[in-house]
């Protein structure tokens, strides 16, 4: 087993490590960068806790090699927050209650902002269809996608705002 | 069972072709491919184990999508399902493809996952070898020496094997443009949206008004590979498609299918749906057409 | 009741910013210095074995490796990893037969999957190498996968208290005749003008928590034992381990992590003797397991699957003359709660319908399976499957509207409870089945849908229930809470009761908050610490709002009476006199100028100075505590109904749900959204248990389907148009007159789907889950037979 050097940038901080040959990226965040945000679920790509942003495209870290993500933008939950506003989409699973045991959570917000930074204002179906991938198995979705909605049109104003 | 941890290998990161081909070469079978990864990541969790893994992370030059209205469409091996999703020229002229792609794994797969490695994967519950095998294609193989197609009716010789040899990688899938006049489309049924596909199918029909005059039919999760139904083809050809001719299709298809007990269906459960399958994707390809 | 200013509103859940930023700490997320990691040894070769021998010695010489441990190198006390034992008196344990026989470290495998021993290394990489190094002999033994099997004459014994394998029957010393109900029902029967009977299968159903079961436990160097988990039960857990390895409680701490989801798998005890027993062969050293989610599956409790036999007779006018039932328990390997599990399934049944005659026998029986515990119902779902079915039959065949059957004679205020002995103290369950029937446009649906031709035909189903708000009178039933104002009139409350995502940490702090007077913000729940935490059973029964809520309401009640008399006397007035704002002034009706913020009685309860020049004191002394030690005298059950539309595909058997209208009668909604949430998830597991999900088994014993990959629940695209409806008609007992929701969601779109299956096409079907397989052959046996 070999060890490989990567440069990672996760939440906008750049890591130059010494990785295993056979570690996931979701290994690394957890166990080298003490970044336990990122939860491990199935380890088989079925659950979706350990769903990341890389490079903006939603990706299962638990089947990405921690070294085949060398030079990528890592984006995970606790780092959606920005100079310590939330993000709308983790201030409307607030508002909205979807959050129980919020053990999916991390990776349902991540699976969240990926969809909206590229529909910005997706249709119920499309939401439905785009949570598939992240089990919950606490809120039947209803208030997940619920929050998804509301975050969309929270987003639309900022952007108005913003340009008005 | 799982584990949480992958099996030892080295891992080579080729940055070239040329490169990759050299380390193929080298280590011929000692070595796993690992592209989009989504699948044989998951097999070193329940054990499968080799030396090396090779990632084609850092390989350049292998992901595209072109399409060109005389040659076809060309798919680079590292090209994933959400590239073939976005690009409005596989919906249009092969929607099967694009079908087969919308409702592929989920989208966190989607963005990982190629076509290549799905057909590479040789599995015979695969929704995007099911629709390319319809379709018809060839498989671009590679080594040093230089490089040979493989006709897609050619690709799986048995369960999960393909006839890829120990020393290529594969680089491309062409895909020939549909004849005019055709249609295609893609179902599947699983046991929730998000699943393996319990029976897949997909058709590619040349038409002459109501008259089909050419046809392709595949089926997956029916045999150890993806199949072609040649008895239901050979019916097609030369059927006008109405509603009487496609029902006499329902008792061919169960009969030229050897499915199993699995854990996502039985046997029986698809002998009795497969007809209705291939009569549901020949309407889904023909009302597309008409809307 | 006055105005409200806490309960009843959607405040933020006090756990839900640390959840949704990712910072929220799971007991896989600690890490700690010097932390060794353990790997279990499993079975995964046969699902009934001896081991006849284990052989470490490759292991040991891997990298990384501390120590290798078998059966005979940890405390060979056996346990139950159940709790059922804590609850019920000697003697009543005694006549219902609970055992324990449980190993950290099993010879006798008796599922696949069963733990045979453990590897401690620096890593869990070493652990998970060396593992793969351990040689196990193993003799293997016939698999019994069915009470028929297990309980044939030559069947090999699991335990040689349970002859036969029959793990537990209603015992005669409590049940006359190994039966519970009343009347004569073989008489009743020869009245009846229409028998409707049938034998059914509920299947093994899997909770899924999201969070794996994963632990850390130390042994550390004051002699302590400190276990960090998240059970459901943090004090049953502590006084399990405590007996299991022979320690006063006062040397075991049980720190209970953020809960990733219970449903009941996490209930009693899970690993947690399998950590403790790791950590104490590493003194000093804490040790960490966590294992893969197809391994999680074979080591934790499922839902007990039943064969379950039903006979129901009617008048033609629908009078429900006698029900009569039969459910076999499949026990798996290990007994866990076998007596109470059977029992309450029953009780399910005598709680929902006015019938004269009543007689069910309830058995469970060894099986060479994971083991059976709790999850979410609890044999309601099972007992709604089957009995909702039945009486749907009866009234198609009598020509009756199931909803006005069911209106007829659904039990009622006054009625015998599912305890028996007890009676309803409320029931809105009539509002709940016309709001819900209006909804979802039932009576239009229902004659639109009879006779139907064509490929995709539909079907609107309906199904009642009645569950329990906590586990009183049956078994015990117990919070404590100790509330400690601090000096600046803020609220400690010291209490075990466990939040599991459902939200009780946020409800149990309005409580507090709207009996104490304070605004939310001036309350905190101190939870999951052993060392602080008094008496609570833990999360199950439904019973943390409804005990735990009177228990803490009636702490913060004496709190605030103390802080009334200490300022009555400072304002020279009668405490009833007194009122007190939200900005806690404390003053007198009547005259707001005569008032004392409960700040300066708290205050100068705490720094309290005699005045050197005249002896007197500034005010009364002593920081202002209150403790109670509740247990309840009642039970409130909730009611509730579901209607489920679905459209069925003829030519494939698929089912599309279409949509769910749930309304519950929950008493006071405390936090409306928690309530919902409940419902709406308790459907997703609902329709699961009906439509989709069952652990299977291949002639081995070798589970098929322990992975996300082939347990399929529904996904947020499979999920239906959801309308819940929370329904409120205080109870008398309840807090604030809450009921429970947390079990109930999950009941009854287990009955109504399958209704609505048989609707769309004429149709029952006995065994779950009804998928598309079984639908289909059915359709095609009709078509034949017709």
């Amino acid at each position: 087993m070999n060890k490989l050097s990567v440069n990672l940038r996760v939440n906008g901080r750049g890591y130059d490590l010494e990785v295993a040959s056979n570690k996931t990226l979701l290994e690394v965040l957890r166990d080298q960068l003490n970044l336990p945000d990122t939860k491990y679920g199935c380890g088989t790509g079925e659950c979706g806790a350990c769903t990341v942003l890389i490079d903006g495209e939603v990706v299962n870290s638990c089947l990405t090699l921690a070294a085949a993500a060398d030079g990528r933008e890592i984006r995970t939950a606790v780092g959606l927050e920005k100079n310590g506003q939330l993000h709308p989409v983790q201030q409307a699973f607030i508002e909205e209650t979807a959050v129980q045991c919020g053990y999916c959570i991390p990776g349902m917000v991540v699976k969240s902002v990926g969809l909206l930074e590229k529909n910005p204002d997706p249709s119920e179906e499309e939401i439905r269809h785009w949570l598939e991938g992240n089990i919950c198995r606490c809120t039947g979705y209803e208030k997940i996608v619920d929050a998804v909605k509301s975050a969309s049109k929270k987003m639309a104003s900022a952007e108005v705002k913003a340009v008005g | 069972m799982s584990s949480r941890i992958l099996t030892d290998f080295d891992l080579l990161v080729p940055e070239t072709v040329p490169e990759a081909l050299e380390m193929l070469n080298r280590l011929q079978d000692q070595v796993t491919v690992v592209s989009g990864g989504t699948d044989v990541l998951v097999a070193m969790k329940f054990g499968f184990d080799t030396p090396y893994g090779m990632s084609l992370a850092k390989l350049a030059g292998l992901n595209y999508l072109e399409f060109d209205p005389q040659q076809g469409l060309r798919v680079g091996a590292r090209t994933t399902i959400t590239q073939l999703l976005e690009s409005p020229e596989v919906k249009q002229y092969y929607p099967a493809i694009w079908e087969s792609a919308v409702n592929f794994a989920t989208p966190q797969i989607r963005n990982t996952a190629t076509l290549v490695g799905n057909l590479l994967r040789a599995s015979p519950a695969g929704d995007g070898s099911c629709a390319v095998y319809a379709l018809g294609g060839k498989l671009v193989f590679s080594n040093e020496a230089g490089e040979r197609e493989v006709d897609i009716d050619d690709l799986w010789v048995g369960y999960a094997t393909t006839a890829r040899n120990k020393d290529e990688l594969a680089t491309e899938l062409r895909i020939p443009i549909p004849a005019a006049n055709s249609i295609n489309a893609f179902k599947r049924m699983t046991r929730v949206n998000e699943d393996l596909a319990k029976l897949n199918v997909a058709v590619n029909l040349t038409m002459d008004g109501n008259v089909c005059t050419d046809a392709r039919v595949a089926m997956g999760c029916v045999a150890a590979t993806p199949v072609r139904l040649r008895q239901t083809e050979d019916l097609l050809k030369g059927a006008e498609i109405n509603e009487e001719s496609l029902k006499s299709l329902m008792a061919t298809v169960s009969a030229e299918i050897t499915p199993i007990d699995d854990q996502r269906s039985t046997a029986e459960y698809r002998k009795q749906v497969s007809g209705v399958m291939v009569k549901r994707a020949i309407e889904q390809a023909r009302d597309r057409v008409t809307a | 009741m006055g105005e409200l200013n806490v309960v009843g509103k959607n405040v933020e859940r006090v756990d839900i910013r640390a959840k949704v930023t990712g910072r929220a700490v799971y007991a896989a997320d600690m890490d700690m210095p010097g932390m060794l990691h353990g790997k279990i040894i499993r079975c995964l070769e046969y699902a009934h074995a001896k081991v006849k021998s284990l052989d470490f010695s490759e292991a040991e010489k891997m990298p990384g490796v501390v120590k290798c441990l078998g059966p005979d190198d940890v405390t060979s006390k056996t346990y139950n990893q159940s709790v059922i034992d804590l609850m019920a008196s000697e003697q009543e344990a005694e006549w219902m037969g609970d055992i324990e026989e449980q190993n950290i470290f099993t010879k006798h495998v008796k599922f696949y999957g069963d733990g045979i021993g453990a590897i401690i290394a620096e890593s869990e990489e070493q652990a998970e190498r060396a593992a793969a190094k351990v040689k196990v002999e193993y003799e293997p033994l016939p698999v019994y996968l069915t009470p028929e099997q297990s309980s044939a004459p030559d069947a090999v014994q699991f335990v040689p208290e349970k002859p036969g394998n029959r793990a537990f029957q209603l015992p005669a010393e409590m049940f006359p005749n190994n039966c519970l109900g009343w009347g004569d029902v073989d008489e009743a029967f020869k009245e009846a003008d229409l028998i409707v009977e049938d034998r059914f299968y509920t299947p093994k159903q899997k909770q899924c928590q999201m969070e794996p079961n994963n632990y850390i436990a130390l042994y550390d160097d004051e002699g302590r034992l400190n276990c960090w988990a998240s059970c459901q039960m943090p004090k049953l857990a502590h006084v399990k381990l405590a007996r299991l390895f022979e320690m006063p409680m006062s040397r075991v701490k049980f720190n209970q992590t953020v809960v990733g989801g219970g449903f009941g798998a996490r209930l009693g005890l899970v690993m947690e003797p399998e950590v403790c027993a790791l950590a104490l062969a590493v003194p000093g050293r804490p040790v960490k397991i966590q294992q893969p989610r197809e391994e999680d599956w074979l080591s934790s409790p499922s839902r007990h699957p039943s064969d379950y036999w039903m006979k129901m007779g009617f008048k033609k006018d629908g009078t429900p003359v006698a029900i009569d039932a039969i459910s076999k328990n499949f026990k798996g390997g290990y007994y866990l709660d076998g007596s109470a599990l059977a029992s309450t399934t029953g009780f399910w049944l005598q709680g929902m319908y006015k019938v004269e005659n009543l007689r069910y026998r309830g058995e469970s029986y060894f099986t060479n399976q994971p083991v059976c515990g709790a999850y979410r119902g609890y044999g309601n779902p099972q007992t709604n499957f089957v009995l909702e079915q039945i009486v749907e039959r009866g009234c198609k065949e009598l020509n009756i509207d199931p909803l006005e059957w069911r209106k007829k004679w659904h039990k009622t205020v006054g009625d015998n409870s599912w305890i028996g002995f007890t009676q309803y103290s409320s029931c809105a369950l009539d509002e709940c089945l016309e709001k819900g029937a209006e909804a979802i446009g039932w009576k239009d649906k229902r004659a639109k849908y009879e006779n139907q031709t064509g490929v995709k035909r539909r079907g609107i189903g309906l199904s009642v229930g009645q569950h329990t708000s906590g586990a009183a009178p049956m078994i015990l039933e117990h919070t404590t809470c100790t509330v400690r104002l601090n000096e600046d009139a803020s609220a400690e409350l010291l209490l075990a009761c466990s939040d599991l995502g459902q939200g009780s940490h946020t409800t149990l702090r309005q409580i507090a908050a709207e009996s104490l007077g304070f605004p939310i913000e001036d309350v905190h729940l101190n939870v999951g610490d052993s060392d602080a935490n008094g008496f609570d059973i833990g999360a199950h029964a439904s019973r943390t709002l409804y005990v735990g809520g009177n228990a803490v309401k009636q702490a913060c009640e004496d709190a605030k009476r103390q802080l009334f008399e200490r300022a009555a006397k400072k304002l020279e007035a009668n405490v009833e006199d007194l009122d007190m704002n939200l900005d806690k002034e404390i003053f007198v009706k009547g005259s707001p100028s005569k008032s004392i913020t409960a700040k300066d009685i708290c205050e100068v309860g705490i720094y309290n100075f005699t005045n050197p020049m005249t002896g007197e004191a500034n005010g009364e002394a002593g920081q202002i505590q209150s403790y109670v030690s509740y247990m309840p005298d009642h039970n409130s059950p909730p009611f509730f109904c579901t209607f489920v539309e679905v459209e069925v595909d003829m030519e494939t058997g698929e089912v599309k749900l279409l949509e769910l209208v749930s309304a519950h009668d929950i008493g006071r909604a405390i936090h409306p959204a928690i309530c919902e949430g409940q419902m709406e998830g308790g459907a997703q597991q609902g329709l699961g248990m009906a439509l989709t999900e069952e652990m299977y088994f291949d002639e081995n014993g070798k589970v098929k389907n322990n992975s996300f990959t082939d347990y399929k629940m529904l996904g947020a695209s499979d999920m239906p148009k959801m309308t819940n409806i929370l329904v409120e008609n205080p109870d008398p007992h309840g807090p604030f007159g809450a009921k429970s929701v947390g079990e109930a969601g999950l009941v009854t779109p287990v009955g109504a789907v399958a209704n609505a299956i048989y609707q769309a096409t004429g149709i029952q079907f006995t065994e779950g889950p009804i998928t598309p397989e079984k639908i289909l052959k059915a359709i095609k046996e009709k078509e034949v037979a017709a």
